[in-house]
């Protein structure tokens, strides 16, 4: 059987979409991906008539499915088993990124997770600019123009904020870092809890 | 009162469609049984003895998966056809679970077709 140099390049553009997509994953597992949907299509071209072959590769192709979703078929389930299994923020957060930019749900989980991290850090971060900047820096209470006060996280760059009020004092070090370090880990939980909660409600119960 | 009929029979196929989704693990480990086989293969046998209609996307992403869970191994063999092509073949976890799972498969199945006989006489 021979296959036509547009046929040729119709399953070589397919494939390299797919190759680009499947970005995230390992070398070796992209590899195996790309090289067995090359066989499916050249196995189904096969079972053509001679005359016939490139009706029969465009009609593999569009049962496939665009090599967007089929990407998605696989980096989804693989990207959140590594997360899964993982406890490193950042691992998580890139695994969520990934998910976001695929899935709806995907999107609400990275945003609820980059909240969590975001003022775990900054509690954090507060906490030890304390140290530095022992008069300046902490959970301060300022004025606002309508007569109420606003709660501001402060890491103390610059002067003393006018009629301000410094809330925790020193205490600011431990319930920062404490309280950082435990929204850090509640946001890492929390997020797990979703990817596994969506697994399950993939096609396969969990092994 | 047609609007109706057509929203019911679109949810019916919405179970039908989460029904095949359910058994096609099973239905992977099943076409395995019997020996190492290739996607297409697998496709093909899918098809022609239980007329599950498959969407070939969804079949390689999920052996994908059942190797990921070591449910199955795969290799790379040569063939006359040029190319070289990925078989698929249980482990013995696999082997494990296509059992039980085709235990609860009948157990449930016998059970519901008992519960479902007056509906089919009635028809």
């Amino acid at each position: 059987m021979t296959i036509t140099a547009s046929s040729q390049q119709k399953i070589d553009a397919y494939l390299s979409t797919l190759r680009r997509q499947l970005r995230g994953m390992n070398a070796e597992e992209v590899r195996d991906i790309v090289e067995e949907i090359r066989s499916h299509i050249l196995d189904k071209a096969a079972l053509a008539t001679e005359e016939n072959a490139s009706g029969a590769i465009d009609a593999a192709l569009a049962t496939l499915g665009s090599p967007e979703e089929l990407a998605s078929q696989y980096i989804t389930d693989n990207l959140l088993a590594r997360a899964e299994a993982s406890r490193s923020p950042v691992r998580i957060l890139k695994s969520l990124f990934r998910w976001g930019s695929l899935s709806v749900a995907g999107f609400f989980v990275l945003l609820g997770s980059l909240f969590g991290y975001f003022f775990g850090v900054v509690f954090m971060l507060v906490a030890v600019a304390k140290l530095f900047h022992p008069h300046t820096a902490g959970l301060w209470a300022l004025p606002t123009d309508n007569g109420d006060f606003a709660l501001s996280f402060r890491l103390g760059f610059g002067g003393v904020p006018a009629g301000g009020r410094d809330l925790l004092g020193w205490w600011v070090v431990p319930i920062g870092w404490f309280g950082g370090g435990v929204l850090v880990m509640l946001t890492t939980h929390i997020a797990v809890w979703f990817v596994q909660q969506y697994r399950k409600s993939l096609l396969l119960p969990r092994g | 009162m047609q609007e109706r009929e057509a929203r019911d029979q679109d949810a019916a196929e919405k179970w039908e469609v989460q029904l095949r989704k359910g058994c096609l693990e099973l239905a992977i480990l099943a076409a395995l049984w019997d020996g190492r086989r290739y996607g297409l293969e697998i496709l093909r046998r899918l098809e022609s003895d239980s007329a599950l209609i498959v969407s070939e996307g969804t079949v390689y992403p999920l052996l994908s998966r059942l190797k990921a869970l070591g449910m199955v191994r795969s290799e790379w063999v040569e063939s006359e056809a040029g190319h070289p092509r990925k078989y698929y073949a249980l482990t013995a976890a696999g082997k494990r679970r296509a059992l039980e799972m085709s235990a609860i498969w009948t157990r449930f199945s016998s059970s519901m077709s008992k519960l479902l006989l007056p509906l089919a006489k009635g028809k």
